[in-house]
């Protein structure tokens, strides 16, 4: 069963489309990798879901809820993290999340818990703005795992850890859907990585679904087309040297 | 709910303290005022308060208008400044709600500042004068006039905060709002109708007190339509 469904979702930018009738299907309780290289849409994918980005045209349901007619039911259970974490510098990292926990009408415990289970409990009461990077981004996935909510949308979680934080970070996204149920939405622009998380993976670029599919399914999708399938990173790279090479056309 | 949820995020903003200086400082007017000129007010012939707010009110507004132009645009600052405002969009929560949040805040502010210069008043009225029977009434009357005449005000450069990103924008719009309300002449009556020029009306010796109530709320809705509007058009454009 999917949890998360697009159909021909499109994003345009005054002439530019960043996202091109792409139809998505994430199923639940996975890790769902969502693979490009930068500028390919995925972040304008994502944002589309959480509502801070207006589909041109086509459509997309969460937990079979429709957008935008449910856009509040939507966001009422989907965690989410976007590019850049987004905070209150003049509040603590605990306060931070009270904010978050009294809108979702979340028990105060819950805000403990966010911050044990991203590595955050012993500095839960400094100011946000006096976080380092990769406490910055910590308490962002924090803000996107409190309560523990059914959906997560992850928009290059990793960004400004150090090796030690991306690790922990990656065994923390791996093991929700199972501790948690969760489904997981995560992007990234390395295959490496998304490997390392994820079941299931689209392939996103110039704004077209390239694949999608399980891991396996990619191997053999590639080998069949002539991509060098031993090797994923090289694989990805050939898809979308090839895709640019053919201007963006969907295969 | 919302007045919570905005008061805990002005925390170590200074948007208390900008309030309570603010008010202060107009509460101080009106003293000092009196302490200086005791014999030129205490010889006019008229009551303490009408005597009070007529030598005093211009200066004591100016503050007022002063601190909620800097106050609206410090709360709509904590939420462009490091984004948050995203992940307020992404929650479930509307930014018309959010709105209203701050601009009940506001509001509740407000009125703290205008307890105060009451207090004021109150102070000077029992040290310099003899109050009389419709005392109580008349200060009520006033406070509660000026509280109305601020509202438009507090909803505009509110709207102008969360029109923009850049805090010294609003800032600055607001500034030269005020000093235009401070220049602009009482005639034509519609151009006394500025919102920014509606906190310095006082109840005594204002004709069309009705009006001005009358305008007071029909701003409050403009403004409020301006704000749904707002928000549809900045949601079209992303």
């Amino acid at each position: 069963m999917n949890i998360i469904e697009t159909k021909n979702l499109v994003k345009t930018y005054s002439g530019f489309t960043a996202v091109s009738g792409i139809n998505l299907h994430i199923p639940k309780g996975e890790v769902y990798g969502f693979l490009g290289p930068n500028g390919a849409g995925k972040s304008t994918t994502m944002k589309m879901f959480l509502g801070l980005v207006k589909p041109t045209s086509g459509s997309f349901t969460i937990d079979g809820k429709k957008y935008p007619g449910n856009r509040i039911e939507i966001l009422k259970e989907t965690g989410s993290f976007i590019e850049a974490p987004a905070f209150y510098g003049n509040l603590s990292g605990e306060e931070n999340l009270e904010i978050i926990c009294k809108i979702l009408g979340l028990p105060k415990s819950s805000v403990s818990e966010a911050l044990e289970l991203t590595g955050l409990a012993q500095f839960g009461k400094r100011l946000a703005k006096k976080y380092s990077l990769g406490m910055k981004q910590r308490l962002g996935l924090a803000s996107a795992l409190i309560g523990k909510p059914p959906v997560l949308i992850l928009d290059e979680p990793t960004n400004g850890l150090d090796p030690a934080g991306i690790h922990e970070i990656r065994m923390l996204i791996r093991s929700l859907p199972e501790k948690y149920g969760c489904t997981v939405l995560v992007s990234s622009h390395l295959l490496s990585e998304i490997e390392l998380m994820a079941g299931n993976i689209g392939i996103l670029n110039r704004g077209h679904l390239l694949f999608e599919g399980t891991l396996e399914e990619l191997r053999q999708d590639a080998s069949a087309k002539g991509y060098p399938a031993d090797n994923l990173e090289e694989m990805f790279l050939a898809m979308i040297d090839e895709d640019n090479r053919k201007g963006g056309a969907v295969i | 709910m919302n007045i919570c949820l905005e008061y805990k995020k002005v925390k170590r903003t200074g948007f208390i303290q900008l309030f309570l200086c603010g008010a202060i400082l107009a509460a101080v007017v009106p003293v000092v005022n009196m302490v200086f000129r005791t014999e030129m007010y205490t010889s006019i012939h008229n009551t303490p308060v009408q005597i009070l707010l007529g030598a005093n009110w211009q200066l004591m507004a100016m503050f007022n208008v002063l601190v909620i132009v800097t106050g609206t645009c410090l709360l709509y600052h904590i939420e462009y400044d490091n984004n948050s405002i995203q992940k307020l969009k992404s929650l479930p929560i509307t930014e018309s709600q959010v709105f209203l949040g701050k601009a009940a805040l506001s509001v509740i502010m407000y009125m703290s500042v205008l307890v105060i210069e009451a207090g004021a008043v109150i102070f000077c009225s029992c040290h310099w004068f003899v109050t009389g029977d419709g005392f109580w009434k008349e200060l009520c009357q006033n406070f509660i006039y000026s509280f109305i005449m601020g509202l438009p005000c507090i909803a505009l450069s509110l709207l102008v905060s969360e029109a923009c990103k850049n805090m010294w924008m609003s800032f600055g719009i607001g500034v030269v709002c005020v000093f235009t309300a401070l220049i602009l002449p009482e005639k034509p009556f519609f151009l006394s109708l500025f919102p920014f020029a509606m906190p310095f009306k006082m109840l005594a010796g204002t004709k069309h007190v009705i009006n001005y109530i009358y305008a007071s709320a029909a701003w409050i809705a403009v403004t409020s339509l301006a704000e749904l509007l707002l928000i549809k058009i900045r949601r079209s454009f992303e």
